[in-house]
């Protein structure tokens, strides 16, 4: 397999809080995989420790990449982008006073990617019309969809192989919601791309997810197919409703 | 007393002091105005840069600038080893960087300026070469010709910075590092890096507006006090960050200055930086060209 990554007993937290439990988590190539879990429980957590941003206390991070094994976990952040790694993060964290299109620039910043930057803005802009429409307009004076969809376009300049995807439904209206997850869908397949997307909206992430697993308190309490969540007596408590 | 000949030779010298002033405030609008640095020690680096310049050009007979030129990137290196420093010893130690950051550029001020005193005197030092004293005639008027070299310096310099920062990888990277560090490395960039090396080619500047100061007027180990109201009023008002602004806010600084002059007198001068910083920000907080 050309790309995998897998998280292994993972602890982690932030000083005395304690965030993660012995996360154990595997993703294949080209496939999506939903984090799914409500507020606090440490989805956020999860992918900062993917990402070098913060660093855990016990266990193992380690990307599989062309039979070559990373481990993440001794590397930095930048060091990890430049693996072909891209996450959109919580809070989406886009340079508000630079324009539209200098923020996708930057996305272009790690240097495999810097060959492909034509083509990639392209798509981009094909993918994401109302971004090309605004590209000389600063990108903390768009809205919160234009400004979601602006940092999923920044993280795909990269030219990831495998990305992460904070919650894209967040702050959205549910017709926008929508939207996403199924740009995400279509990005995915049109990159091959590699996804772990956290969500709180279980029903729009199952539309894309291959697998899924539930985190509670900073433990993954169920992980399956997407088929085997939909009937399981927990989803169905936390998510359902029923 | 006031006549339409008079206000355009005002126009004409105010045009020329206001590139003077933007070529000395570049430097800060790339260490202050994009990293927010408070680096209140920028004037006295530029007059070391005058200072090295004289040495270089009295010693070898170099033309003062080139000498300035040949000087940017010794000074490349010391802005890269002055951040590293400041990063170590303050930035990266917490919340209150800012404060006790100017007191780490007040002191770094302080020293350059015993140092040249020790090593030069408190004497001026002036310059020579072919152009400085003459001046060549534009309609009616006489323009000094050391004014020219003012000018050229301010717009070369805003010409590649612009385009530095607005057409490279790195420079896009300057421009954002400061609104955000975690998200820049989600790029990829590692900030302290983008940070020093742009820290790097603000210094580097210096070397080179250092050149000018010291062809355009003589220079003395205190001189950098009257410069620091001055370039940081230049950045602010320019709207922190913005290089063309900053040429603009130059300009502009330039001609109020030489118009006040002209009307009320050489002592008016000083106060016009404060005054139009007060008025510009009262109207528009993030500066006249401020994103
Ligand atoms: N910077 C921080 N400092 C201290 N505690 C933190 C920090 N960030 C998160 N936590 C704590 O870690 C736990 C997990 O947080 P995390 O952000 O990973 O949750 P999440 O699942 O992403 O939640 P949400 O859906 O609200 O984004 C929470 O209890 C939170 O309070
Ligand atoms: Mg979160």
């Amino acid at each position: 397999m050309a790309l995998s990554l897998e998280i292994r007993g993972l602890d982690a937290g932030y000083g005395a809080v304690r965030a993660l439990h012995g996360v154990s988590l595997s993703i294949g190539e080209k496939e999506t995989v939903a984090l799914l879990g409500t507020n606090g429980n440490g989805k956020s957590t999860l992918m900062k420790c993917v990402m070098g941003m913060v660093r855990p206390s016990r266990g193992d991070i380690v990307l599989n990449l062309d039979g070559q094994a990373f481990d993440l976990k001794t590397l930095s952040t930048e060091a990890i982008v430049d693996l072909g790694v891209a996450m959109v993060p919580e809070g989406r964290r886009l340079f508000p006073r630079l324009t539209v299109e200098e923020n996708l620039l930057l996305g272009a910043y790690r240097r495999a990617s810097r060959r492909q930057l034509g083509r990639n803005l392209e798509f981009c802009y094909e993918a994401f019309p109302v971004l090309k429409e605004r590209r000389r307009q600063l990108a903390g004076s768009m809205s919160g969809g234009q400004q979601q969809m602006l940092a999923i376009a920044r993280a795909l300049m990269s030219a990831p192989k495998l990305l992460l995807v904070d919650e894209p439904s967040v702050g959205l209206a549910p017709i926008l919601v929508s939207h996403t997850i199924t740009k995400i869908k279509e990005l995915k397949e049109e990159y091959g791309l590699t996804v772990l997307m956290a969500e709180q909206n279980f029903h729009q992430a199952i539309r894309i997810a291959d697998r899924g697993s539930i985190i509670v308190h900073g433990e993954i309490v169920f992980s399956g197919t997407v088929s085997e969540l939909e009937k399981n007596e927990l989803v169905k408590s936390y998510y359902l409703g029923t | 007393m006031f006549s339409l000949d008079l206000l355009f030779e005002a126009l004409i010298f105010g045009v020329l002091l206001g590139c003077f002033y933007a070529a000395v405030s570049i430097g800060l609008s790339v260490s202050f105005g994009l990293l927010d640095v408070p680096h209140v020690a920028h004037p006295a680096i530029m007059v070391l840069g005058s200072y090295c310049t004289w040495l270089l050009a009295t010693r070898s007979s170099l033309d003062p600038l080139l000498a300035g030129v040949l000087l940017m990137p010794a000074f490349f290196l010391v802005g890269v080893l002055v951040y590293r420093f400041y990063y170590e010893t303050f930035e990266r130690r917490g919340s209150d960087a800012a404060v006790r950051g100017l007191a780490f550029f007040f002191g770094l001020a302080f020293i350059i300026e015993v140092g040249l005193i020790l090593f030069f005197g408190v004497d001026q030092r002036s310059v020579e070469a072919s152009y400085i004293g003459k001046s060549f005639r534009f309609g009616d008027y006489r323009i000094p010709m050391r004014m020219l070299v003012a000018f050229a310096v301010a717009l070369l310099l805003t010409f590649f910075l612009s385009l530095y920062l607005s057409r490279t990888f790195v420079g896009r990277a300057i421009k954002a590092v400061a609104q955000d560090e975690p998200a820049l490395r989600l790029m990829g960039a590692n900030p302290v890096r983008i940070k020093q090396w742009a820290f790097g080619i603000a210094t580097g500047v210096s070397a080179l507006a250092g050149a000018m100061l010291v062809i355009v007027s003589p220079v003395e180990p205190a001189m950098d006090r009257v410069y620091i109201g001055r370039t940081f009023c230049v950045v602010v008002l320019a709207g922190l960050g913005s290089m063309t602004g900053t040429l603009a806010a130059g300009l502009i600084l330039g001609i109020a200055e030489s118009v006040v002059m002209m009307l009320f007198g050489a002592s008016w001068a000083p106060a016009v930086a404060f005054g139009l910083l007060l008025v510009v920000l009262g109207l528009r907080p993030q500066g006249l060209f401020g994103r």
